[in-house]
């Protein structure tokens, strides 16, 4: 049996020349797969090898996969696994070291398709990036060949461009994958409730990797509103998927459990069980139909700062339990919290307070400091501004803001020419407002009537050719809906036939009283909205 | 201008008019012109059929005056159509209207006798 030599008179680094092009600009567009493809056939032609093939390291599992191969593609199509240290591909994975098989047939080789294809000598070199273990690439010959020692610098040589290339696309990849990822697994937006205005704020941090940070909200059956943030510790890829299955963990049991405690106590076991060596810390809050206050419970995390009605911002004295994915806890903890109307309550994660040049203290400080009851957009807005600023945070945030509305309902004023053209424009406005007072078809008809009634009156009567304004208010006096239409005119008396119906309809849709004053007239229509009293 | 449409349907000396959108002070006259230029000398019947009319205020009342009084003189049978709980129905009540003019369904207050209808 002879051994061939086919040995290049050229020394490695001018064949190396031949494929330096696998790392270059031009093939910066291809992701791995294909550059790999590309970079496989450049080096079987150097090689002089029929085949060539990379198997990139599936760390969890200890195993080599191919990922890409020329002359013999049947081993990414079937898929081939190879353990680490066993057969060739194991053996150059676990020693790092070039492998160089003469003859097949002295060897110890896993992969039946090897021998299926005819090859009889085989070179593999490990994949290294960093110190890192990658992956193998090798290649294979049919006829008995030898490979010497310039061979294999010229195939390290190679392997070592790719690994590095390979690398750079990986992470690119993931990272890319993470932001869609993300994206996919965070809401990117919130219910509407009623009463309960939301906002929030999500930013990935530091060269826009992804963590796994979350928010969420929503609405629980029997009118239960449940807030959280949290996050898992790590980043990437990783961080991300195991934040979305936690994330929809949250969703189910708070579907069933009666308290955020339980919530938590479920998803903490589900995390030890499910992905041992993970952790997350998180808060979960329950708003009580009423909106009247918020059942929370806190596992690692930050405690959550709240606002008053023309207070300032306070951090929640609340019991912080065990992160979740660490021990089994003591029972957790729930800590009811008053929630009065017009109050803000805001959960963040620490990417919001933690920044490496300033003192904690001083950041939670100053989250206390910004955070008011206002509208939960412009809390967002502020925070957003006075803590993260220019600076981008090298972890990720999350903010997430809720604000119990007032009692009341902000009257509607509308200001408008008294031409009639106004009318309808004026009673699209009511209409609108009406809509989110608790009020019965009959009574918008009625107080339609009033305000149309009210309003035609001004502009026929109030007004000489010069015209003027109409000026409308309608606000909310539980039980009653208080209707004034004022004028700056001077009152003419109804002329005409078939005149003066508007006030009769206008006493019976409501309590009317007419005030005249010399600057002009003021209306106003007292009307009970809802079910009158003692009926269901 | 407010939506208002009126359709008329004229079959013999029967002339059937259906209204439909917000009837105000801003349009009520155009509602009128409508109205009338579709009744001639030889009409015998009018129906009004306001179920689709979402607004309805004394402006437009007063069309429906000014046309009943009208119709009465020339001796032409009116009928207004306006269903339970809609908002035609509703002012038409308060006004007394249905004193003059006959209404579908009838008027609980108890109106005139209604001719023909059912």
């Amino acid at each position: 049996m002879s051994t061939s030599s086919r040995t290049s008179d050229k020394p490695p680094a001018d064949r190396l020349r031949g494929i330096e092009a696998v790392t270059d600009s031009g093939l910066a567009h291809l992701d791995v797969e294909h550059l790999l493809v590309e970079l496989l056939d450049r080096v079987r032609e150097v090689l002089g090898a029929e085949t060539a093939a990379v198997l990139l390291l599936d760390e969890p599992n200890g195993q080599l996969v191919a990922t890409a191969a020329r002359g013999i593609e049947a081993e990414v199509y079937q898929g081939v696994r190879v353990p680490l240290g066993q057969g060739f591909a194991g053996r150059v994975a676990a020693s790092r070291r070039p492998v160089t098989i003469e003859n097949i047939d002295d060897a110890d080789v896993v992969n039946p398709l090897l021998r299926e294809r005819g090859i009889r000598s085989l070179l593999g070199v490990p994949l290294l990036a960093g110190g890192q273990l990658l992956g193998v690439l090798h290649v294979g010959t049919i006829e008995l060949r030898h490979f010497d020692a310039s061979d294999v610098e010229l195939l390290q040589m190679v392997a070592d461009r790719v690994a590095l290339a390979t690398q750079t696309r990986l992470s690119e990849a993931e990272r890319t994958a993470s932001v869609v990822l993300q994206r996919s697994l965070l809401p990117q937006r919130l219910p509407q409730v009623p009463g309960l205005e939301a906002a929030f704020r999500y930013s990935a941090g530091a060269g826009g990797t992804v963590g796994g940070d979350w928010y969420d909200m929503f609405v629980l059956p029997g009118g239960w509103v449940c807030v959280t943030v949290g996050d898992v510790v790590g980043r990437g890829l990783h961080a991300a998927t195991v934040m979305g299955r936690l994330r929809s963990s949250l969703r189910s049991h708070g579907m069933a459990a009666r308290d955020p405690g339980t919530v938590l106590d479920l998803v903490d076991r589900q995390l030890r069980h499910f992905e041992p060596g993970e952790m997350a810390t998180a808060v979960v809050a329950f708003v009580e139909p009423s909106f009247e206050c918020l059942h929370l419970s806190v596992a690692g995390h930050p405690a959550p700062v709240v606002a008053a009605a023309g207070g300032g911002g306070r951090y929640l004295d609340v019991p912080v339990d065990t992160p979740l994915g660490v021990a089994s806890p003591s029972r957790r903890q729930v800590t009811t919290v008053d929630l009065p109307p017009g109050s803000v309550a805001c959960f963040y994660t620490d990417g919001l307070v933690e920044r490496r040049a300033e003192p904690l203290a001083r950041r939670l400080n100053l989250l206390e400091e910004v955070v008011v009851a206002a509208p939960p957009e412009k809390v967002c807005t502020t925070v957003m501004n006075r803590l993260i600023g220019r600076e981008r945070p090298s972890d990720d945030v999350a903010l997430l803001v809720v604000r119990r509305q007032d009692g009341h309902l902000a009257p509607l004023d509308v200001s408008r020419p008294a031409v009639a053209s106004s009318l309808g424009e004026i009673r699209a406005a009511v209409r609108r407002w009406l809509a989110q007072v608790d009020a019965s078809p009959a009574d918008v008809t009625d107080l339609l009537l009033a305000v149309g009634e009210a309003t035609s009156n001004v502009v026929e009567h109030a007004y000489g050719p010069q015209g003027g304004t109409v000026t409308v208010r309608i606000e909310l006096q539980p039980p009653e809906v208080v209707v004034t239409v004022q004028d700056n005119g001077r009152w003419r008396s109804p002329r005409g036939t078939n005149r003066g119906r508007g006030s009769h309809i206008m006493a019976a849709v409501g309590e009317v009283s007419v005030t005249r004053r010399s600057g002009g007239t003021e209306v106003v229509i007292r009307r009970r909205v809802g079910a009158p009293e003692g009926q269901p | 201008m407010n939506a208002v449409r009126v359709e008329a349907d004229t079959d013999d000396a029967d002339v059937r008019f259906s209204l439909a959108g917000e009837i105000d002070l801003e349009n009520a006259a155009v509602v009128e012109d409508q109205l009338l230029a579709a009744i001639t000398n030889h009409t015998e019947r009018v129906s009004l059929d306001l179920s689709g009319v979402e607004y309805l205020d004394s402006a437009g009342l007063r069309v429906l005056f000014h046309l009943a009084d009208r119709l009465s003189t020339l001796q032409i049978e009116a009928l207004l159509v306006a269903p339970a709980d809609s908002p035609a129905r509703r002012v038409i009540e308060l006004s007394g209207l249905a004193q003059l003019v006959p209404l579908d369904p009838p008027d609980r207050s108890g109106g005139p006798a209604q001719p023909g209808v059912r």
